[in-house]
């Protein structure tokens, strides 16, 4: 068993838990370094909000340790954990007023009734909200009382807060709005925070670091530009951003450049870090926005014909059906004056070799042979 | 289709659906309750000629002010024992799991099945002289304690809490149901320990409920008439004995539907404030 690292805010090792039969985490290993900002990113029913509860105490592992600021907390009850969270329907208590809520985790503490004064109205100034102290929060918009919430967690300043999907009931714009000034006072005040959310743009927009979930399982962890442009994995490059995935099976490797025999023709790719072996069955991704529409028949394109063109403000994409069927999508940047959609033509959409990824075939789905 | 469509489309008579679907019991209501309450009424008022002289007597007779006071004690002594043991079972039964809750439920409303001479009997065997309880104390004591428990205060307010328990608890327990608990485990990450989560948020949150229990309790001991009669002392009449008093020990009729009268004032009103405490009967809170 690891030793409790002096860096780490959170340390999970080998948590596991389990509700009868189902396995809702499998053995999960999880560092969260002091300061940090972490995002559990994965589709509903992934064990997000379960990891997020085993380490607010609210449900006890099956197995497994949870240490919080080098200190075993792995049986300690939620209320001697010292850590904030925020909730998706904000949790604000109904029968307090604004100034109230934030002023109970204080209340908590014992702080004397002046200091109580001080420190409330402090973090409602720094939320812009000490126009409403004395508001009921049902008299508040979502916005406001997300923020509220946010406030109450801050003012006590924890070691670590943790937010399960918190911006999920606002609307998009807000969301925006609350992605950066959640940032802002990340920055600010240095609290290490995990934050859950399905949403791969607010994954991209706040974290230092993404911890992609899948089926209860860590699948991939990094930075966002790392989860982003190197998927490891046929889910990963299906969860984050979209992706043209083309399944083949390894026909030769030379140099740093194996070839992939698809349904579609062969093309060279770079050689991923795993050792790959010919014979082996792979899947080919390259990103819409790496790829383009071209006329010139080099061996890392595809022929098609254009079924389909949309505008999406600054970019225009284009569904590609190519000759077994599937689909390839191009994304290119919009420019005024750019010609409009060819609908029907026959075109090739190419991509440059290094923008290419081969992934492992993804586990029990058989792919259509190559 | 719209609801209203729905709504007057399910009986299909149309317009005429309400007087149909109310007629029958409308006038059952008025032969059995309307029409006694209002010969009640005029009894009272209606002495060889209209006066309001039996209501004057009834407000400086010594008598009906004693019983009043009376009334009042028994019925805010049984509202307190209710809710202080209410509360906790409400609690309970607020953390069990949905079925077994259910289960338990049906052990509340187990006095209601039984009638309440038998429940009174049973009371007396139990808390009586002679009863259960006694006998164990004088086994335990050497014949030394014997606590007078029945056909005095102690007695009726053991019979009404016997009544009045599950209106409180069903009346809590939809309060502390509707009670969102992600405002608990929120208190619980920000620090608050159980006490604290108590009184700040729980107890709080569960006042419409609390208020409401309370109301229909009043409301009820106010006219009990068989429990204070079956167990209580000479001491212990309430405003429904008193009626019975009248019409049967002194035949003063006037007296008699004057103190009914009054009685049904007070209830009516206690039953107008409960209309307007907030998730009322219904119990649904903030
Ligand atoms: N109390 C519970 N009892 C049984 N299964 C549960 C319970 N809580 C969560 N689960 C299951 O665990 C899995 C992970 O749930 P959760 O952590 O809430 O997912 P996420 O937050 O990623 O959407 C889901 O399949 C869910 O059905
Ligand atoms: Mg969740």
């Amino acid at each position: 068993m690891n030793a409790p690292s002096a860096s780490a805010m959170v340390q999970l090792q080998g948590v596991t838990k389990r509700y009868g039969e189902f396995e809702a985490l499998h053995s999960i290993d999880l560092s969260i370094a002091k300061g940090e900002f972490v995002t559990l990113l994965g589709p509903s029913g992934s064990g997000k909000s379960t990891l997020l509860n085993l380490i607010a105490g609210m449900i006890a592992p099956s197995s497994g340790r949870i240490i919080i600021d080098g200190r075993d907390a792995t049986t300690l009850p939620t209320n001697r954990r010292g850590l904030g969270m925020v909730f998706q329907n904000y949790a604000l208590m109904p029968h307090m007023t604004v100034f109230e809520n934030i002023a109970f985790p204080l209340q908590v503490r014992g702080l004397p009734k002046d200091e109580i004064r001080r420190k409330v109205t402090g973090v409602l100034d720094l939320i812009q909200l000490g126009h409403v102290a004395g508001r009921k929060p049902r008299e508040l918009s979502g916005g406001q009382q997300q923020r509220v919430s946010l406030a109450r967690c801050i003012v006590y300043n924890p070691a670590l807060i943790l937010m399960d999907e918190p911006l999920g009931a606002l609307d998009k714009k807000l969301r925006e709005q609350m992605q950066l000034e959640i940032k802002r006072l990340h920055a600010e005040l240095g609290i290490t925070m995990l934050y859950v959310t399905h949403d791969q743009d607010e994954a991209l927009t706040m974290s230092d670091r993404i911890v992609l979930m899948n089926g209860g399982r860590i699948e991939q962890q990094g930075q966002p530009d790392t989860l982003y442009f190197k998927p490891e994995t046929v889910f990963s490059a299906e969860f984050i951003g979209s992706s043209n995935l083309i399944p083949g099976e390894i026909a030769a490797g030379e140099g740093g450049t194996v070839t992939l025999k698809t349904a579609l023709g062969a093309f060279p790719v770079p050689a991923p870090d795993r050792p790959v072996r010919p014979g082996d069955r792979g899947v080919l991704l390259v990103r819409p926005e790496n790829m383009m529409l071209t006329d010139r028949a080099d061996p890392t394109s595809v022929a098609g014909r254009i079924e389909d063109s949309i505008l999406l403000g600054g970019v225009v994409r284009h569904f590609v059906r190519c000759a077994d069927g599937s689909m390839v999508i191009v994304q290119e940047l919009n420019q005024p004056g750019r010609a409009g959609a060819r609908r029907d033509e026959t075109v090739r959409a190419g991509w440059t070799m290094d923008h290419a990824r081969l992934l492992p075939p993804p586990p029990n789905t058989s792919l259509p042979a190559g | 289709m719209t609801s209203s469509s729905t709504a007057s489309g399910a009986s299909g008579l149309g317009p005429w659906s309400a007087i149909v679907l109310l007629a029958p019991l409308t006038v059952l209501m008025f032969a059995i309750l309307l029409y006694p309450l209002g010969l009640t009424l005029w009894t009272s008022l209606y002495d060889g000629q209209l006066s309001l002289r039996a209501y004057a007597e009834l407000a400086s007779s010594t008598l009906f002010l004693k019983v009043l006071r009376n009334t009042f004690e028994i019925a805010i002594t049984g509202t307190l024992v209710s809710l202080v043991f209410g509360y906790p079972v409400a609690m309970h039964l607020a953390a069990q799991p949905p079925r077994r809750r259910t289960a338990c439920l049906v052990m509340v409303m187990l006095p209601f099945w039984t009638s309440i001479l038998v429940k009174s009997f049973a009371l007396v065997a139990v808390f009586g002289n002679q009863g259960l309880v006694n006998q164990l104390l004088g086994f335990l004591s050497g014949g030394q304690i014997n606590l007078p428990m029945m056909f005095n205060r102690v007695g009726v307010v053991l019979g009404m809490i016997n009544f009045l328990l599950p209106f409180m608890i069903l009346s809590i327990l939809g309060s502390l149901l509707a009670l969102d608990r992600r405002l608990i485990l929120a208190a619980e990450t920000m620090g608050a320990g159980p006490l604290r989560i108590f009184w700040k948020v729980i107890l709080p949150l569960s006042m419409p409920g609390v208020v409401a229990g309370v109301l229909i309790n009043v409301t009820l001991s106010i006219g009990m008439y068989i429990t204070p009669a079956l167990l209580g002392g000479r001491q212990d009449m309430m405003v429904a004995n008193l009626v019975d008093f009248y019409t049967r020990q002194t035949l003063d009729w006037t007296a008699a539907s004057a103190t009914a009268v009054a009685l049904l004032a007070i209830s009516g009103l206690l039953v107008a404030m409960l209309g307007r405490v907030r998730g009322g009967l219904s119990g649904g809170a903030a």
